[in-house]
């Protein structure tokens, strides 16, 4: 499947006096899945909305293929924005069958796949005679899946697609997800709290803070570029000198660091450089250690 | 939480660690030389990880002649691999396991000489277990 870079480039959004973007920059590169992770009120939604032209910004400029999306309907056709649904909505999309809520898929998407929607629904188990408010939360999750599946957009967007979901039932989400890729090679972004069982899924991961994409990298790569080192809190700072320490906690004298590759040094190399432990960090420690900061208001 | 990748663990790159399952079965004879291994498409469904992932793994034993492609078909085994496979561990020996035993040593205050006795020692436990 052929797709164009989705660009941002300067994005601002405030809400009232809150600045959620700040001069946002971020390239989605076609044919890649990405995970975009950041804290709870970082403005992962807001971006997403932003990129498939369902919200609106302040300032900046979206292009898909380099064609602004704002009331394109090219670049739209190839954008697929499946949102969280909310359990406590009672009117409105909420309010339609859940055969309905996919017609209006169907609609949207020019490249729907009917049969496709069709065995989702079944292996999901979602009956198409109910309404979209009296499902249960794991099931809204199955709707948004199977609206972004089926849509076979170039660029499909997931908004929290594991959130209501049971350990299984995201195994089979990530396999699904895996398939498609597999078959399409469609370019997805996934944002999740889930960071864990999800960072194997994905190729690059972007990291959201502070109102900036403050990563875009590699998921292994990123997550290679740091090492905890810790022991005596004198002999740390010995051996972290000149590198760049991004995180650090202190019990008594024991000191833990977590250490980013300087320059031309790499932090794993430090192993070995004093009677310290040093040892890799899993891709939610290193969203930890540079997210973990008091909010910044 | 590890669980989900299978016998994948989050402590080491996932490539790495798919390079080195491949190998482990290349010594155990699970992949013959000349056989067929797994493709990406289906490593990467078998431990939820992606492609692209999956790939650098298989490509790393490519550069190092364990693995070869042919064209249209898929990966295999090269001539020699366990012979390859055999020689890169015995190299690595040194770095993964005995350059940590020398650090933990050191910081533990034993010398040379305690430390080669204890290695002597559990060599002859451990021949006189398999006797």
């Amino acid at each position: 499947m052929t797709s164009g870079v989705l660009q941002a480039k300067g994005l601002c959004k405030s809400y009232k006096d809150k600045q959620v973007l700040k001069n946002l920059d971020i390239t989605i590169e076609p044919g890649k899945i990405y995970g975009l992770i950041g804290r709870n009120g970082a403005g992962k939604t807001t971006l997403l909305g932003i990129l498939t032209a369902q919200n609106t910004h302040d300032s900046g400029e979206v292009t898909y293929g380099g064609e602004p999306v704002w009331e394109n309907p090219k670049a739209l056709a190839d954008l697929c924005f499946s949102r969280e649904l909310q359990t406590t909505l009672f009117y409105g999309q909420n309010n339609l069958k859940v055969r309905h809520y996919l017609q209006a898929g169907a609609t949207f998407y020019p490249r729907w796949d009917e049969d496709y929607a069709r065995r989702l629904m079944k292996e999901f188990g979602l009956e198409e005679k109910k309404r979209v408010c009296q499902l249960s939360k794991g099931q809204l999750s199955m709707v948004t899946i199977l609206i972004a599946l089926a849509s076979n957009a170039p660029v499909t967007i997931l908004d929290e697609p594991v959130a209501g979901l049971d350990v299984v039932a995201r195994e089979r989400f990530y396999q699904l997800l895996l398939d498609d890729y597999a078959r399409t090679n469609r370019t997805f972004i996934i944002s999740t709290h889930i960071i864990e069982e999800a960072a194997s899924v994905f190729e690059r991961v972007l990291i959201l803070d502070d109102g900036h994409i403050i990563e875009n990298e590699e998921t292994e790569e990123l997550v290679d570029q740091f090492r905890y080192v810790s022991g005596a809190a004198e002999e740390v700072d010995r051996v972290c000198e000149g590198m760049t320490v991004v995180h650090q906690r202190t019990m008594g004298r024991r000191k833990t660091a977590a250490v980013r590759d300087t320059g031309g040094r790499r932090a794993a190399d430090l192993e070995g450089a004093g009677d310290v432990d040093v040892s890799p960090l899993s891709l939610q420690n290193v969203f930890v250690a540079l997210c973990g900061h008091e909010p910044v208001e | 939480m590890n669980r989900v990748h299978g016998s994948l663990n989050d402590q080491a790159l996932i490539y790495l660690q798919i390079a080195q399952m491949l190998e482990d079965d290349i010594l155990r004879g699970v992949y013959r030389e000349e056989e067929q291994v797994p493709s990406t498409n289906e490593l990467a469904r078998e431990y939820n990880i992606n492609p692209a992932t999956a790939a650098k793994g298989i490509n790393l034993l490519v550069a190092e002649g364990v693995l070869y492609k042919r064209r249209g078909i898929g990966m295999f085994v090269a001539p020699g691999a366990t012979a390859a496979v055999k020689e890169k561990r015995r190299k690595a020996l040194g770095e993964e396991y005995v350059l940590p035993l020398l650090r933990e040593a050191k910081s533990l205050g034993l010398n040379k000489e305690e430390l080669l006795a204890m290695v002597k020692e559990a060599i002859e436990h451990e021949g006189g277990e398999k006797a």
